[in-house]
């Protein structure tokens, strides 16, 4: 395993869409443990492929209940609203207000290419709408408007 | 995606720097709502509301967490301690959150802290509690000091102290008092601005403003964002100050042209109160005379602070300076038309503002302090001119560092005499617990 560079703002690959995965090769078992490390190394809670600068459909979250890995995943339903701060990885040191569903239901694959329902509220449905949003080429900076601001964060213990 | 702020955990772990590492409750909230600043107002209130009244009520949560837990308090670990007593804090006294948000929140914060073994019991005892809110039950009036620890969370030190001056009546009415909620009180720079014009300034910024039934000089402010977005407050035209505290100026009542001490002075409000005062009776003379106050603090640190307020109120008649109250200016003995002496105290007045204070005070620590005032006050009391006045004032509710210190204190010191005398007591939410003592030295 690996920590990944960091992909940032500025960085064109973030703006592009990402190519779905077909099949699980060695390579992508790799990419996903290399995502994982990559996101707990910066304290993040959720990391998407192309921010490591890989193009494709996969992205891993942990919001305080364990690492998940999404593959190839889609939302199949939202509901409701968040309004709330939002940071990226891909852009250090800022964050923003964003709205977003309160509730999301969404379908993804696992790394042995089963198919599986993913759906929760607040932090999770937040963070799953980022994490897809950059499957395709989108950052929250877009949906953030005039609300970015600077941030200190809490050195961890 | 990053991870978000978590009130809680931020609201955790000012409680382990409070109770831990003996931080003073005050600075770290300063520290962490300017570290924070960016978040918005909601999410500021709830931690400065959870910490402050987590602190304020422990006792009281500490005997509800063990009438249902199997554990005792004392022998939990630190962090899930804390956990319980917040989250109990707003299942109790929250009405913003509802009890399984508490309790939810409560148990994923014991993982995160890397407690996942005890998510179980974190979620157990909240959820027993939740259930039998009913059957909580507090001691009865009879055993006295349990009742004000487990009903008012004062503990049993200070009851027991309270009792040597007061009626159990009066100790239970302040320690009602204490946990009354009320707006912060300020003091309006009157010689730069009327009461009415910046009662309607601030009101025209959604304040919730009212004021006080004797002096027309306060008002109450809530309901604002942060002292700092008010511009009023950073142009110094009022100062943030409890009625009590300004009792000392006008009780001294200075006149143009006389020259004043104030020994213990940051972070400065009375020696800025008392400049003013002094400023206003020139305006009736006109001679250009104000006089000085001589303001002095033991710590280039507290000096700054009063030099701070001094600027942002614009009193050019104050001198400041490093000077510890304990070691004589030669310079200044017999030159002071008046001293205030607004010594280090254990603070027992200033619960509802400084809930800390009591875990850091014993019975033992105040009576070393009665006696370091008095070693103050045998300094301070030769920079008094013949005629001149003494001010003694501390923040605490105690004979041993009040009354007691100035009965001392007149043994000592035939030349003066005691003009007036308070024990304020405080009253809802309004004013702090505080005393003072006007003393006057004979001419010669």
């Amino acid at each position: 395993m690996a920590i990944r560079q960091i992909r940032e703002l500025g960085d064109e690959i973030l703006t592009k869409k990402c190519k779905p995965i077909k099949e699980i090769t060695p390579r992508i078992v790799e990419l996903a443990e290399d995502m994982i490390e990559t996101m707990y190394e910066f304290q993040g809670v959720g990391l998407a492929a192309p921010q490591v600068g890989i193009l494709k459909r996969m992205v891993v979250i942990d919001v305080g209940d364990g690492p998940m890995v999404l593959i190839n995943p889609e939302i199949l339903e939202t509901s409701g609203e968040q309004t709330g701060e939002e940071g990226c990885l891909s852009y250090p040191g800022k964050a923003g207000v964003v709205t977003r569903p309160n509730y999301v239901k969404a379908k993804a694959y696992d790394l042995d290419m089963q198919e599986y329902i993913i759906e929760g509220e607040e932090l999770l449905a937040r963070c799953v709408c980022h994490e897809l949003d950059h499957l395709d080429g989108h950052m929250y900076v877009e949906l953030a408007g005039n609300t970015i601001h600077d941030v200190v964060y809490g050195e961890e213990e | 995606m990053t991870n978000p702020v978590n009130t809680r955990e931020v609201i955790l772990d000012c409680l382990l720097a409070v109770t831990k590492e003996q931080a003073f409750l005050h600075i770290v909230m300063r520290d962490v709502l300017s570290k924070y600043a960016y978040l918005d107002k909601r999410d500021r209130s709830f931690i400065s509301r959870v910490c402050h009244g987590t602190l304020e009520r422990m006792p009281e949560v500490d005997g509800i967490i063990n009438q249902f837990s199997k554990v005792p308090v004392r022998k939990m670990k630190p962090v899930i301690r804390l956990i319980l007593r917040s989250a109990l804090y707003q299942m109790l006294y929250m009405d913003s959150v509802p009890n399984s948000a508490a309790v939810n929140e409560a148990v994923k914060l014991a993982t995160k802290k890397g407690f996942f073994g005890l998510k179980g019991f974190v979620n157990g005892v909240l959820r027993n509690i939740d259930r039998n809110l009913d059957k909580i039950t507090y001691p009865e009036r009879a055993d006295f000091e349990e009742y004000m620890e487990k009903r008012y969370s004062i503990l049993p030190w200070m009851t027991q102290l309270w009792r040597t001056s007061m009626s159990d009546e009066k100790i239970e009415e302040i320690g009602k008092a204490f946990l009354t909620e009320g707006p912060t009180c300020v003091r309006v720079m009157v010689d730069r601005l009327d009461t009415a014009t910046l009662k309607k300034r601030l009101e025209q910024q959604n304040i919730t403003v009212s004021e006080h039934e004797k002096r027309p000089d306060v008002l109450y402010i809530s309901g604002y964002d942060s002292l700092g977005a008010i511009p009023e407050f950073v142009e110094g035209l009022f100062y943030v100050q409890d009625t009590s505290s300004m009792e000392v100026a006008t009780v001294i009542d200075p006149q143009a042209g006389e020259v004043g001490m104030d020994v213990c002075s940051a972070p400065g409000g009375k020696a800025i109160h008392a400049a003013m005062l002094m400023k206003e009776k020139e305006n009736c003379v006109g001679n250009g005379n104000y006089g000085i106050v001589m303001a002095r603090d033991i710590s280039p640190k507290k000096v700054a602070l009063i030099e701070e307020n001094i600027a942002r109120t614009g009193m050019d008649n104050i001198v400041v300076s490093v000077q510890d109250a304990m070691e004589l200016d030669v310079s200044m003995v017999e030159k002071a038309d008046f001293v205030i002496a607004d010594l280090p105290c254990s603070g027992l007045g200033v619960l509802r503002k400084k809930p800390d204070i009591k875990y850091r005070t014993s019975l033992a620590n105040v009576k070393e302090l009665a006696l370091l005032q008095q070693e103050m006050l045998r300094v301070v009391c030769q920079y008094v001119k013949p005629g001149g006045r003494l001010l003694y004032s501390t923040c605490t509710i105690n004979r041993l560092e009040n009354e007691d210190n100035v009965e001392t204190f007149l043994k000592e010191h035939k030349e003066f005499t005691k003009k007036v005398q308070q024990q304020l007591l405080p009253k809802d939410g309004k004013q702090d617990g505080f005393f003072y003592c006007l003393l006057e030295k004979g001419a010669e």
